[in-house]
């Protein structure tokens, strides 16, 4: 007992550190009057950033945003989730993959594929549709809040999907069975029964796309700018942008505004799921999940999936292999397709920043996903079944580099890093993005968690074993598709980050994300393709091995 | 005033002394570069071959530049032996104590205005100017006066970095009030409003400006002539629009540089007709080295002019202002 007590403090100050320390700094700096984390004491920067007559309307296009964002991706991903592992539906794998795919993607390049798709002026996808439906003007407009919520919806949608499938695949379909078994119709016993069990993943799935939206910075910026639509992240951008010496400390004033959402969002979870016992799926070996027949709607629903995963995720990446091709960004044509090359292919493999990044990230990605995830299981233990007052805080603490928009939250790094001997080395990079992608592995297994029943661990307990070997054997095979979703979410987006990289990477320490960003700093976008199509089959390896060790163990 | 003689001759005379010693440099090993400027790698390269002195290049983005650079600084950790940015950015380190001064032989053909700090030289101008796609623009459409880019035939057209946020440009805009481009101040505005009807398309600053241009999506933007070196397929080309203004580059040696006859080394590098002349040819730059231009046609016939250093608050303020004109709904 005093071992499982101990447990939260010893998280909490792990945790903590990881965390707490970059958002200390960007406080300080909020309340300093000078440039960095420590000058004089001021509010100026509180008032100056909370009086501004336009951050209203900015507060009200974020919240549509990221609320819009989070509905797209958690009903896609319910959707796709529950034709996945709840019914027979054919080439599953292939369309587990498809879901997870946007996440491989660097944003910034997914973005730019569905402005080429849905420009107004002359997107690839509005003129095949004008000349189809003989219209004079663009179906479409990307550079609109509902253009923006589709492609970061979608961004997210590996997000959710990874957080949604686990649990579907967890849920004990007697309790279906029975309610139908009782009279109720199938959309009764869908909104009575199986989504209300999945409350913790839904909401889970949910919040971490809010939080992860409010963060976001590549979809505010190539396509909300364009359309003059700024949300919380272009505000900030536009507030460091103006001037040489720009005030991260203002930044970090209005950042805050995204913490406390985050912060207040989690404890809302908190409170919703509080009654867990109402989640448990698991309470005793005998469980096993059973396929729906979907008989004669098998194929149709099988080319409504394929034509959403066509238009959604495999065109925009066409787009991008299209791109690869090209000397320069054009519209499919004659010239284009004559000037078609392999010459960028070449140039990327052949530069030795570009392989030593790709050797530096590949590196991250496997080993940073992996100390990753053993501190996520840990947490979400604590966080699930502890469940303490402290519980709480360590919930919160797990979100708070998270959930600060990255433009701002890489200069917190740099400012804690830079009094450490860790500073311009691989090793700040690793512990960053542990420290700042740790919702991305205790929200999966926080709800896997939530669904095995605390008998399980009463009775491995009454037998003599003590909570760490309750953990290793019997919680943690139960976790595989949890372990398996927190890992593919930490590696993939390791291999993809940029926020804290483009500030602490350094020459020898360069990472994909940072080369792709000089890529498109230089307007190479035929090299950034390139680069960003080797980094989604190097993420789509790690995720297939990880999906086929996970099936591995879960037999085994 | 003994001491007043002996502090002038300092000031004077150190500059002059800490000359490069190649020697040393070698030993010392590599030059660490802190630069905004992009796509310089063939300079680096070039140094390193002829010196056997690494010149490792760190890229930092304008918007990072001076937390990067201040944060290291102050925690003792600066690891740049020299620093490349634009003026005001340099202006604001040499202020906090983070710049040496040094006078390099090879600047000596320089304007004198780019070479009258003793600690800071001005390189190059980051020169701006109306870009279009030569494809899908006729000739005689062509802009041939700034004010041209205010006809309405241009709305939806227009692709431009963000007038209310993106410093550089702002600059610019003011620059060419100041610089006399239009008669008075009523020109200018009509100017400003007429361009604001167009609708232009914002981004965040130049470097995205090229893309939509080249693809179709926009016909025209203010941008930078550079990418017509960097994107030589491009259907791209530069209207002649009068005198190009744009904001000064500079680049200045670190105070505590961990290898400074490396960083002198470089500097002295750097400055050559030689490492100039790459700049130009291979990455577009406008050099200030005599008689150096970039390879786009009618650039070496054209007046390129610094705009004046404007201040963070002057920047800010006008930001507010061309907010008011450019999001008026």
């Amino acid at each position: 007992m005093a071992r499982k007590s101990a447990l939260t403090p010893a998280l909490i100050v792990i945790v903590g550190f990881l965390t707490i320390s970059p958002v200390v700094m960007l406080v300080a700096g909020s309340f300093s009057e000078g440039f960095g984390a420590f000058h004089g004491f001021t509010t100026a920067k509180y008032v100056e950033a909370y009086t501004d007559p336009e951050l209203s309307a900015i507060l009200l296009d974020t919240s549509i945003f990221t609320l819009g964002s989070a509905a797209v991706a958690t009903l896609l991903a319910l959707f796709l989730a529950y034709v996945n592992t709840r019914t027979d539906i054919p080439f599953k794998f292939f369309f587990g993959i498809i879901s997870i795919i946007p996440m491989m993607i660097p944003h910034i390049l997914f973005s730019v594929s569905w402005v080429l798709l849905l420009n107004p002026s002359n997107g690839i996808l509005n003129r095949y549709l004008m000349g189809l439906f003989g219209l004079k003007e663009a179906l479409f407009n990307i550079y609109s809040l509902p253009g923006m919520i589709l492609v970061e919806g979608l961004l997210d949608l590996p997000i959710a999907y990874l957080i949604i499938a686990p649990a579907m695949s967890a849920f004990d379909v007697s309790l279906e069975e029975s309610s139908r078994a009782c009279g109720a119709s199938a959309m009764r016993t869908l909104t009575r029964v199986t989504l209300p069990v999945l409350r913790p993943a839904i909401l889970a799935s949910a919040i971490l796309v809010i939080v992860k939206s409010l963060a976001s910075f590549a979809v505010p910026s190539v396509i909300g700018t364009p359309g003059r639509i700024y949300v919380l992240a272009t505000h900030i951008y536009r507030i460091i942008a103006t001037g040489f010496s720009p005030d991260y400390g203002k930044a970090a004033a209005v950042g805050m505004s995204a913490l406390v959402a985050s912060i207040l969002l989690v404890y809302l979870y908190r409170y919703l799921t509080s009654e867990s016992d109402r989640y448990v799926t698991i309470s005793s070996r005998g469980f096993k999940p059973a396929l729906i027949d979907l008989k004669g709607a098998k194929y149709p629903l099988l080319g409504v999936i394929g034509l959403l995963s066509f238009v959604l995720i495999v065109l925009p990446v066409l787009v991008l292999l299209y791109t690869s091709m090209l000397p320069y960004i054009m519209v499919p044509d004659a010239k284009a397709l004559s000037l078609m090359s392999w010459k960028n292919w070449g140039e990327v493999l052949r530069d030795p920043i570009s392989l030593l990044a790709l050797k530096n990230s590949l590196m991250l990605g496997l080993v940073g996903a992996t100390l990753g995830v053993i501190l996520s299981i840990f947490v979400s233990y604590a966080i699930v079944k502890v469940r303490t007052a402290a519980s709480g805080i360590l919930e919160s603490l797990s979100f708070l580099s998270f959930s600060f928009p990255g433009i701002v939250i890489g200069v917190g790094f740099m400012w804690f890093f830079v009094r450490t001997p860790l500073y311009a080395t691989i090793w700040a990079l690793l512990i960053g993005y542990i420290a700042a992608y740790l919702p991305y592995g205790i929200r999966p297994l926080s709800s896997a968690f939530v669904q095995i029943h605390s008998h399980l661990e009463e009775s491995s307990r009454v037998c003599g074993a003590g909570p760490f070997t309750t953990l290793r054997r019997i919680v943690i095979p139960l976790l595989i598709p949890g372990i398996v979703s927190g890992w593919i979410l930490m590696a993939s987006m390791f291999l993809r980050e940029l926020t804290l990289s483009v500030v602490l990477s350094r020459p020898g320490t360069e990472v994909l994300a940072v080369q792709i960003l000089r890529f498109a700093e230089d307007g190479l976008w035929g090299r950034l393709s390139a680069l960003g199509i080797i980094m989604i089959f190097i993420s789509s390896a790690l995720v297939a091995a990880a999906s086929l060790l996970g099936k591995a163990l879960t037999k085994w | 005033m003994k001491k007043l003689a002996l502090l002038l001759l300092s000031v004077v005379l150190v500059p002059c002394a800490l000359a490069s010693d190649p020697t040393l440099a070698k030993k010392e090993g590599k030059a660490n570069f802190y630069a905004n400027i992009t796509a310089v790698e063939p300079i680096m390269d070039a140094f390193s071959a002829a010196n056997g002195v690494k010149g490792v290049y760190v890229r930092i983005s304008t918007t990072k530049y001076l937390a990067t650079v201040m944060t290291e600084f102050e925690a003792g950790k600066l690891e740049a032996d020299l620093l490349q940015g634009p003026l005001p950015i340099l202006q604001a380190l040499k202020e906090k104590g983070v710049l040496a001064a040094y006078r390099s032989p090879s600047a000596a053909g320089y304007p004198s205005w780019a070479r009258q700090d003793d600690t800071i030289v001005q390189f190059g101008i980051e020169y701006v100017a109306l870009i279009y796609n030569k494809n899908l623009v006729k000739s005689g459409d062509v802009p041939t006066a700034y004010k041209d880019l205010a006809n309405p035939k241009w709305r939806d057209k227009i692709v431009m970095p963000d007038p209310s946020s993106h410093a550089t440009t702002i600059s610019w805009l003011v620059g060419l009030k100041e610089a006399g481009i239009f008669a008075n101040d009523k020109e200018w505005r009509d100017f400003l409003k007429g361009l604001a009807a167009n609708k232009p398309m914002f981004v965040n600053s130049f470097s995205p400006t090229p893309a939509p241009v080249e693809s179709g999506e926009k016909l025209i933007a203010i941008s930078m002539p550079k990418y017509i070196i960097t994107h030589p397929q491009a259907p791209l080309d530069w209207a002649r629009t009068g005198v190009l203004l744009g904001t000064p580059r500079g680049v200045a040696i670190a105070a505590k540089a961990p290898h400074p006859n490396a960083a002198r080394l470089f500097m002295d590098y750097w400055l050559s007709r030689d490492a100039m002349k790459l700049l130009a040819d291979k990455v577009g730059e406008y050099v200030l080295a005599p008689g150096v231009f970039p390879p786009i046609d009618g650039i070496d016939k054209v007046k390129v002019v610094p705009i004046r250093e404007l201040s963070d608050k002057e920047i800010g303020s006008w930001g507010k202002e061309f907010h008011k004109i450019f999001f008026a709904r």
